[in-house]
């Protein structure tokens, strides 16, 4: 009998694929922590986990792992080392790869994921994102949530989406639209944060993590390779969104697959980029989302 | 150095299906792919972006070899590949299950055709893929001078997200 016994309907390769797909979760304060210590109960080995930030006690409503110590220390504890303790109390021997920085400075190892899970409050980093696994033809799953003011009182919304290659992008589908990334940059640098909940975050992690278990290890016949999700945390449902059948009726012409790949890309250059450009691109990443986020200011 | 090639299941699927049809003349068909590339880790990911069968009019008969194609088969595929630069991939299928073999045949040739392929494109890898009905294997050349290598895995991503055709 082995720890994973009671999964076995996932098939007989289950436990090769769980050793050798290499998931990235990119934002691990609400959703992206439950995410990660759903993958580890699953028995997944290989993890990117990035989020450059260390917790505050305010995060200690919704972060799975954290507990009062980790925000009363002098340095609080880095969210990607609490991902990397809820993965290690689960899963033996793990490799646990920790990115404590913007997501944009670790494009190489995010190449080399099956996977990647965003759980980003951000349009704007959404949208790059999304971008960026289109580009090198990564499914996307994104996740988010926000608490509305209605008349009657306040509206828990949500959405999980998968994108892939050859299907509607977060822009097809709506969620990131140009009026939305005008409004954030306005509102950015603003004080006070988005209201963040666990148990929204709770479902519609379980849900990002259903749809990356039907990719990998499907379990039924009728599989996708495209979702959108939308969550009613007054109603308690989840809905597929009508958006999604309207966008795939037309190609996205968003990220066209003429745009794959590495458009800097030169086979002349392959070693000599793999051993002296490697850490200048990682400055340059850094330099572009530092000028970014002043922009945004 | 690792080479990995990506592409879509649904381009997958859709390759097998056109290269079984039959040809007038022609024993089997061909097609070619257009790909971005990119570093790896440990190598080079080569990231498909669309297929292309060789028209029909651009076969040559020929009935020492399963098939041939002529000058105009080539020429339309260096026309899709110049700009934005892609790597061409000529593919091909033997039918059957598991990890496909290159005859000596497909080598000999692919060692000609190739290389030339560098002129027009220079600056991607070029090669040569095998299907079978679930494998697949891969012929790179990342330069016109150098020594082919196999691809080291297939990633086929769509529906369920698949790796096949490893080569040690």
């Amino acid at each position: 009998m082995t720890w994973l016994d009671r999964q076995s309907f996932l098939g007989e390769e289950s436990n090769t694929v769980l050793e050798t797909r290499k998931i990235a979760i990119i934002g691990l304060c609400g959703g992206g922590s439950h995410i990660v210590q759903q993958l580890a109960h699953i028995g997944f080995r290989n993890f990117v986990v990035i989020d450059p930030q260390r917790v505050d006690e305010t995060n200690l409503n919704r972060l799975v792992g954290m507990t009062r110590e980790d925000a009363k220390r002098k340095k609080p504890t880095p969210k990607v080392d609490i991902a990397e303790r809820v993965i290690r109390s689960v899963r033996h021997e793990p490799f646990v790869h920790k990115v404590m920085d913007l997501w944009q400075t670790a494009g190489d190892i995010l190449k080399s994921c099956d996977v990647i899970v965003g759980c980003l409050d951000s349009v704007r980093a959404k949208d790059e994102l999304d971008a960026f696994c289109h580009r090198f033809m990564i499914p996307y799953i994104d996740i988010g949530m926000d608490v509305h003011k209605t008349a009657d009182g306040y509206l828990i919304a949500g959405q999980v989406v998968l994108s892939s290659p050859d299907t509607p992008c977060l822009r097809c589908l709506g969620i990131v639209t140009e009026d939305a990334l005008k409004k954030e940059g306005q509102k950015y640098g603003q004080a006070g944060g988005q209201p963040q909940v666990v148990w929204p975050n709770g479902v519609l992690a379980s849900s990002a993590v259903g749809l990356v278990m039907q990719l990998l290890l499907p379990w039924h016949s009728t599989t996708t390779d495209s979702a959108y999700l939308e969550y009613d945390g007054n109603k308690h449902v989840m809905v597929p969104s009508n958006r999604l059948a309207i966008a795939a009726r037309h190609p996205c012409k968003h990220y066209p697959p003429n745009e794959r790949g590495d458009p800097s890309f030169d086979v002349r250059q392959l070693k000599i980029s793999r051993k002296t450009t490697g850490p200048q691109s990682n400055m340059l990443a850094k330099i572009i989302a530092f000028v970014s986020c002043r922009l945004c200011h | 150095m690792k080479a990995r090639i990506k592409l879509p299941i649904k381009m997958l699927a859709e390759m097998r299906a056109d290269l079984h049809r039959p040809h007038p003349f022609a024993y089997e068909r061909v097609g070619f792919i257009t790909a971005g590339a990119c570093a790896y880790s440990d190598g080079a990911l080569l990231l498909a972006r669309t297929y292309h069968p060789v028209d029909d009019e651009d076969y040559i008969p020929d009935k020492t070899v399963g098939v041939k194609i002529g000058s105009g088969a080539f020429r339309k595929t260096l026309q899709r590949s110049y700009r934005p630069p892609a790597a061409i991939l000529h593919v091909h299928s033997h039918g059957g299950r598991g990890l496909p073999n290159f005859s000596g045949v497909d080598v000999r040739s692919a060692r000609e055709f190739v290389p030339s392929l560098f002129g027009a494109v220079p600056r991607m890898p070029h090669g040569i893929i095998v299907l079978s009905g679930d494998s697949a294997s891969g012929l790179l050349w990342f330069g016109p001078d150098k020594a082919e290598e196999y691809a080291f895995e297939f990633i086929g991503v769509g529906a369920s997200y698949i790796k096949f055709g490893e080569r040690p």
